[in-house]
């Protein structure tokens, strides 16, 4: 197997049951992670790739007596460096070489995706095509003889419609047939235009020659290719070789003679012959059927990215979604808290005579309570939003929201897919933040992230309103998320032009609007839900062991008196406020109940807060640190040292607005 | 220096104009695109080549940005991308 790149039929002892490798390559928006969740249902892991955070999605499958292990790799535009999806995903190919590649392919956007195809093919990889989306090219008046674009491409081609599952036996079949040598693959040799094969081929030989180790393991006409359209990252594997800048200077050369023959960038010369590669291919295996009709889904498309009426619409979406989890979270989180205090309750008794009230309390107010406190957040609130967002994205709506959005969006210096993430904020900043991995370049992530803990997430939306909306008036509560707005938008501004680099432009596609699939909807949640549960729960829980492990032994009170001069002096808070500000660390909700308990122990109520303190109270809550499982995801994002400016910053601008409201609302408000 | 030059040679040219300055529903060709090496080649990459035809769905006011449609798939590109990109504008057709 070592020895070579030529596509040879990765024939295999199939003996008993042996573990598959098949990867999952396609464009974005072709239904590859609906043909994954289709393939591998719940037996999914979903993680990082080694040191990247870039989404690795991982699952298994038994299928004839076979165990299958697939790879969805991250969907990506083309082969060539953008970005750190493609870097992933070419490495993958060809360093591990699975023993057969399934390429997504949409039906409906066939040349489109052939360019991939193409690429694939250079990569010498041993592939099959899912042809997918079938229904959506027929809607569109056309068919693709599926026999047709087997032969010119010489891989097998299976007709899948993925979001009902049709097609993913044959899928399968092909895959295990591929593999025993059951059926011919003869993969077309991509082959470019006269002076740039010439050039091409004059480049691999010299590569294959000087740099034989690093041809065991990409192609040397892969190599070549990449080199003369000034690959980045093929070229900085160059400079681990001895003849590597020899190399280098050669492409460099046949490149530079290249672009002054066309006048182009020689990446550009060779994408635009892939792509009349493409178009002649999606040519002769498409014939038009009818002549396209205007679809509902058109009709939809129009009035929902209209300039006018496109806002109101996304006002409605996005006041329905708060809705719906900010009624349905109550309704469950109330159905759920009784359980756990008969839960506490029975603790206590079962282990009253074997432990001492200290340490029945830290495991109840501790342990249990953070197992709680993880749960009446996950299940009420993160549960509901992660449905809602999953039919968002598989409608095909969020690119239209980013898409309405971009022109306010480069206020703050991003665009329109910044604002996917800053939604995702309203509900929890955990999937916010991982979000903010839709953005192109490492600044643009962190910009975007740095703005989405800002927003008031569902947690600290119940102290704002449980505080301030009931007790002040909702004109109060809703000043306070236009003032955070108008945070927003200042702080985005100055990280803009504080962060070095440039901006990137939006450049995104716009997918056809489609019908979710109810099963697809579930796996997504589900394995969404898990990836939280992994990365919120452990923090939750470690951190309320700690901070009452902290009240227990006498700590916090040393803690509140040193912060005394804080929250008192300076934002005019009760001293004791002190203790629900350093518990909402853990969960912000916490915040508004622990505060009671805090003020009940000094017989005083909420109510006998003046409106300037609960006006604070919310603001502070609002924006210091986002709570521990953001910053954890923050920490995976971005490392910790970004997470902790982020922290930091947050506590500093707190406090700081705090003091200033206090002192500028204490007059207005006449208290 | 070169990009100067080009933005010469499309204001001289007058058959070449911005994609921004297409009206809704008109038709081009790509002629070229001028900005980072990042920028113009990740726009071939998605399809927008030289000589391929490109059709203006939408344009949002404001500097918004626009939709367009190439090779059968529907892009968003911000305003500032969209400048970057110029066509030679196809005859009208009749259905708009």
């Amino acid at each position: 197997m070592a020895s070579c790149h030529t596509p040879t039929k990765t024939k295999k002892d199939s003996e008993g049951k042996e573990t598959l490798r098949v990867a999952l390559a396609g464009n974005a928006n072709v239904g590859k992670s609906a043909i994954f969740n289709q393939l591998t249902g719940l037996n999914q892991i979903v993680g990082n790739w080694p040191g990247k955070t870039v989404e690795r999605a991982e699952g298994t499958l038994h299928f004839k007596g076979y165990k299958i292990r697939v790879i969805d790799l991250p969907g990506i535009y083309s082969l060539s460096t953008f970005s750190m999806e493609e870097i992933v995903s070419r490495d993958y190919i060809a360093v591990e070489k699975p023993d057969i590649i399934i390429n997504v392919v949409d039906a409906s956007a066939l040349e489109r995706n052939l360019y991939f195809t193409l690429q694939l093919l250079e990569l010498e990889a041993p592939i099959i095509i899912a042809l997918n989306q079938v229904d959506l090219a027929a809607k569109k008046g056309f068919k693709i003889d599926a026999q047709k674009l087997s032969e010119v491409l010489g891989v097998p081609v299976v007709p899948t419609v993925a979001i009902t599952g049709s097609g993913i036996n044959e899928l399968l079949s092909t895959v295990i047939m591929a593999i025993n040598g059951e059926v011919k693959m003869n993969p077309l040799r991509v082959r470019f235009g006269g002076e740039i094969e010439e050039k091409i081929q004059d480049l691999e030989k010299i590569v294959a020659e000087k740099l034989s180790h690093l041809c065991t393991v990409y192609p040397a006409r892969w190599i070549a290719i990449k080199l003369l359209e000034r690959d980045a990252d093929v070229a900085g594997k160059l400079k681990n070789y001895e003849n590597g800048s020899a190399v280098l200077d050669y492409a460099e050369k046949m490149a530079s003679e290249l672009e002054k023959m066309h006048g182009e960038p020689s990446s550009v010369i060779l994408a635009s012959e892939r792509y009349s590669l493409a178009n002649k291919i999606s040519k002769e295996t498409t014939t038009i059927e009818s002549p396209p009709k205007i679809s509902l889904e058109q009709k939809l498309d129009a009035i929902t990215t209209h300039k006018v009426l496109g806002y109101p619409i996304l006002a409605a979406v996005a006041a329905l979604i708060f809705t719906i989890i900010f009624v349905g979270g109550n309704i469950l989180s109330e159905a759920i808290n009784p359980l756990f205090n008969s839960l506490t309750l029975f603790i206590t008794n079962a282990l009253s005579p074997l432990l001492p009230t200290a340490a029945i309390e830290l495991i109840n107010q501790g342990l249990i309570g953070g197992i709680i406190a993880g749960i009446t957040v996950a299940l009420p609130y993160i549960i509901p939003f992660y449905v809602l967002l999953a039919l968002l994205e598989d409608s095909g709506y969020l690119p239209r929201a980013a898409f309405l959005m971009d022109n306010v969006m480069h206020k703050i210096g991003l665009h329109g897919k910044a604002f996917i993430p800053l939604m995702l904020g309203y509900g929890c900043s955990v999937p916010a933040c991982m979000g903010c991995r839709i953005m192109e370049t490492e600044r643009e992530r962190f910009l975007t992230a740095f703005v989405v803990v800002l927003i008031p997430c569902a947690a600290r939306t119940v102290v704002i309103l449980g505080l301030v909306g009931r007790y002040v008036g909702l004109h109060a509560a809703l000043a306070l998320y236009a003032f955070d707005l108008v945070l927003v938008f200042a702080l985005g501004r100055i990280a803009f032009k504080a962060l070095p680099g440039e901006p990137v432009g939006l450049l995104m596609e716009m997918p056809p609007y489609k019908k979710p699939s109810a099963k697809l909807i579930a796996i997504k949640t589900w394995s969404r839900t898990k990836d939280f549960v992994y990365v919120a729960f452990p923090i939750i829980v470690a951190g309320s062991v700690i901070i009452e492990a902290l009240a227990i032994t006498g700590f916090i009170g040393y803690i509140v008196n040193a912060l005394e001069p804080l929250i008192s002096g300076w934002i005019g808070l009760p001293a004791v406020a002190g203790i629900p500000l350093i518990f909402g660390v853990l969960r912000k909700e916490l915040a508004l109940i622990l505060l009671e308990n805090a003020l009940l122990q000094q017989g005083m109520t909420l109510a006998d807060l003046n409106a300037v303190q609960m006006v604070v109270f919310s603001l502070v809550v609002m924006i210091y640190v986002p709570c521990v499982a953001t910053i954890a995801a923050c920490t995976r994002e971005f490392g910790w040292k970004k997470a902790l400016a982020i922290a930091i910053i947050d506590v500093s601008l707190a406090l700081t607005l705090g003091g200033i409201a206090y002192r500028l609302l204490s007059p207005l408000m006449g208290t | 220096m070169e990009q100067k030059d080009r933005k010469q040679d499309a204001q001289n040219n007058t058959h070449i104009v911005s994609l921004t300055s297409l009206p809704e529903g008109a038709k081009g060709v790509v002629a070229h695109a001028i900005g980072g090496y990042g920028l113009i080649r990740r726009l071939a990459e998605m399809g927008l080549t030289p000589g391929v035809e490109v059709k203006l769905n939408k344009k949002c006011p404001f500097r918004g940005p626009v939709e367009v449609e190439v090779r059968g798939v529907t892009l968003a590109l911000g305003y500032g991308v969209a400048s970057k990109i110029f066509v030679k504008p196809l005859r009208k057709e009749p259905n708009g």
